[in-house]
């Protein structure tokens, strides 16, 4: 067939090569990947029928009580859904923002994550369970922080811009930010994409005994790779000594970051899954170390499939911003004049205008939150997740979500099929299996 | 002095001993350390710890206040995260010695390794001996003084902070510059070098940040008409 227009040369390829044509340096940006690949709308669950029994939802109970770092810590993270808020940085997101964000974590008993550059106070009163992370930059790391999380999580990459660091454009450095993370005020700032103190795995495990002495050994120790080269790196990490190890994949979001990066490289969150189970499965750790998939988890859905494949928890970022009210007009709002895209096509993070107060250090533009309004809707958005998961858990007869395995799901393309090791429907065949 | 001799410890023992005494407010010295890994970690109150062996990695990291005297060489990271207090060892400190270091003293008695003050945001680490490659890589704060030389990419990426050179400089980091340090910054150095009982004329090269890799210099229509 031939088109009316270049497949390659499309009017997105060429306004791209004329925007960099007249920036002379790479594009940035915020969201997520624009990609077009496999992701769990490409699997469906096989609910009973004759062979099992449905639960019944007014009346029977679903568990979703989730427990993360047993391994080791003698305080694991007990999490009231398998689902929490990712880490995401104050800097990248308002005061206002991630005081929600803890308190809507608090308010249905679930952890959120502090994100680069440093605890913020206001987040850490809200969010009854904070994970603290060790990221490459320690913009703001503090001891007396570290002793006061409930778990820790040692950031090797990020789903979004795997290999590198961080990103935060000069307008969101202002005077409290540039202050926490100890930076001149103003810079555009690149995080370092390697820890300063470890460089391998087998530094990593010294890393991870570190922190657990620093600690008494009572708190959880996460690992959080940026999904590529998965198999590898999740038996790295365990053997390191993780007690839960967070796959972050593709189709995470960012504040901010190349987008070359965000839409060539890492792995879809299906394949991610899979890999890093088998990994586990391979040294014997699978079940013993916890598996938490990032990247792109919009529902309950998603959430549910991410278990049956084999994670024992799913973090959000991007879907709770959005709950927040990311991409919405709000009273006060206008995405055409501020942004210069109407609310829903906004990917500008970067530029800290951001006009529902999410993304932004502009304390006009951080007031259009308010942080208890925002920590119901974000609330409610977990909460309807969670019922989403046991619903489905229940209509395919299982009392836990914990309980969903891959034998619940079929795919519904060849691609689905080979990611996710699960059969084609309409057949009994698993593709990319020999 | 209360000591603790660390030959049949595990580090978790040794530590929990360790964090006992100091809670108790007890000066420790430890002894036979052999070397171990993470020693002396995570404490955040004033106090004094002797240690007369040689430390791995990690040792004396993550501490606010502590006063750490070490009588031997480390592995990797000595001092990482100090917040405040003194760590002193009397000879060499592998790679990454006060590694995001926010504030206190960290003094090595000879050489350093690798990126010596790497992601540095405070405080000030005085190396006696020679520093390796690296030396300062995306320091942002604070300040380095290195009696002896320095290799390759000195200073590389830093944001802000100082590093003093009182050798010969193999070579600058990517945005590192040589500027002349002023009669008070000598003097100042000098007043650091006598408290660590160190004797001898330097000619200090003072090394900061030519600030050229601050910003993107340019911005794309979006980005100018929402910025």
């Amino acid at each position: 067939m031939v088109r009316r227009t270049s497949q390659i040369f499309s009017p997105w390829v060429i306004q791209d090569i004329h925007a960099k044509s007249d920036l002379g340096r790479y594009r940035i940006r915020g969201f997520s990947s624009f990609q077009d690949v496999t992701h769990f709308d490409d699997l469906t669950f096989l609910s009973t029928g004759l062979t099992r029994f449905p639960l019944e939802g007014y009346k029977e109970q679903c568990n979703t009580q989730t427990v993360i770092g047993s391994l080791n810590a003698k305080n694991p993270l007990i999490l009231d859904t398998p689902i929490y808020i990712t880490g995401m940085s104050y800097g990248a997101l308002s005061v206002n923002a991630k005081t929600a964000l803890g308190k809507a974590a608090s308010l249905v008993g679930t952890a959120s994550c502090t994100g680069d550059g440093g605890m913020l106070p206001s987040e850490r009163k809200a969010s009854n369970k904070l994970i603290y992370q060790v990221l490459p930059s320690r913009y703001g790391f503090n001891p007396h922080h570290l002793k006061k999380a409930q778990a820790i999580e040692i950031v090797v990459g990020q789903g979004a811009k795997p290999g590198t660091g961080g990103m935060l454009m000069g307008i969101k450095v202002l005077d409290n930010i540039s202050e926490m993370r100890d930076l001149p005020k103003g810079i555009d700032q690149r995080s370092p994409a390697r820890h300063p103190d470890w460089l391998g795995p087998d530094d990593l495990a010294m890393k991870i005994e570190q922190l657990r002495e620093a600690t008494n050994w009572t708190v959880p120790i996460h690992v959080k790779l940026g999904a590529c080269r998965v198999s590898d790196d999740v038996k790295l990490a365990a053997k390191a000594g993780a007690d839960a190890i967070v796959v972050d994949s593709m189709l995470a979001g960012t504040g901010a970051s190349s987008e070359i990066l965000l839409d060539h490289s890492g792995i879809p969150t299906v394949p991610a899954i899979v890999l890093a189970r088998e990994a586990l499965r391979e040294i014997g750790l699978n079940g013993k170390v916890h598996l938490i998939a990032s990247g792109g988890i919009r529902s309950g859905a998603d959430a549910a499939k991410a278990l049956a494949l084999g994670a024992d928890a799913v973090a959000i970022g991007l879907s709770a911003l959005i709950a927040l009210n990311c991409n919405r007009e709000i009273p006060g709002s206008n995405f055409m004049k501020e942004m210069g895209v109407p609310a829903g096509e906004c990917s500008h993070c970067h530029t800290g205008k951001c006009p529902v107060g999410i993304a932004t250090q502009d304390e006009n533009l951080t007031k259009r939150l308010d942080p208890d309004e925002g920590a119901e809707r974000v609330a409610n958005f977990l909460n309807a997740m969670t019922m989403e998961m046991s619903l489905l858990t229940r209509s395919l007869g299982k009392g836990d979500v914990h309980s969903l395995e891959p034998e619940d799901l079929a795919a519904l393309t060849i691609e689905a099929s080979a990611m996710a090791q699960v059969p084609l429907v309409g057949t009994n065949k698993i593709f990319g299996q020999s | 002095m209360v000591s603790i001799d660390a030959a049949q410890l595990s580090t978790r023992e040794l530590n929990i001993k360790l964090n006992a005494l100091v809670e108790d407010n007890q000066d420790v010295k430890i002894i036979n350390p052999r070397a171990r890994h993470n020693v002396v970690v995570g404490i955040l109150k004033k106090c004094q710890i002797t240690v007369e062996g040689s430390l791995g990695y990690y040792c004396a990291s993550l501490l606010d206040g502590p006063t750490v005297c070490i009588e031997g060489n480390s592995g990797w990271a000595l001092g990482e995260n100090l917040m405040n207090g003194v760590i002193r060892l009397s000879k060499d400190a592998g790679a990454s010695v006060g590694a995001s270091m926010r504030g206190g003293e960290i003094f090595v008695g000879r050489n350093a390794g690798a990126r010596a003050g790497i992601s540095m945001k405070g405080g000030t680490l005085i190396i006696k001996g020679n520093a390796g490659f690296l030396t300062g890589f995306m320091m942002q704060k604070g300040t380095i003084i290195v009696c002896g030389d320095v290799g390759d990419a000195v200073g590389d990426s830093m944001y802000e902070g100082v590093i003093y050179v009182g050798g010969k400089i193999t070579s600058l980091g990517n945005d590192a510059k040589i500027a002349n340090p002023t009669q008070t910054e000598l003097s100042v150095i000098d007043k650091k070098l006598k408290k660590n009982n160190i004797a001898g004329s330097y000619k200090f090269k003072k090394i900061i940040s030519e600030k050229k890799l601050y910003h993107f210099d340019k911005l794309e229509r979006l980005e100018k008409s929402a910025i």
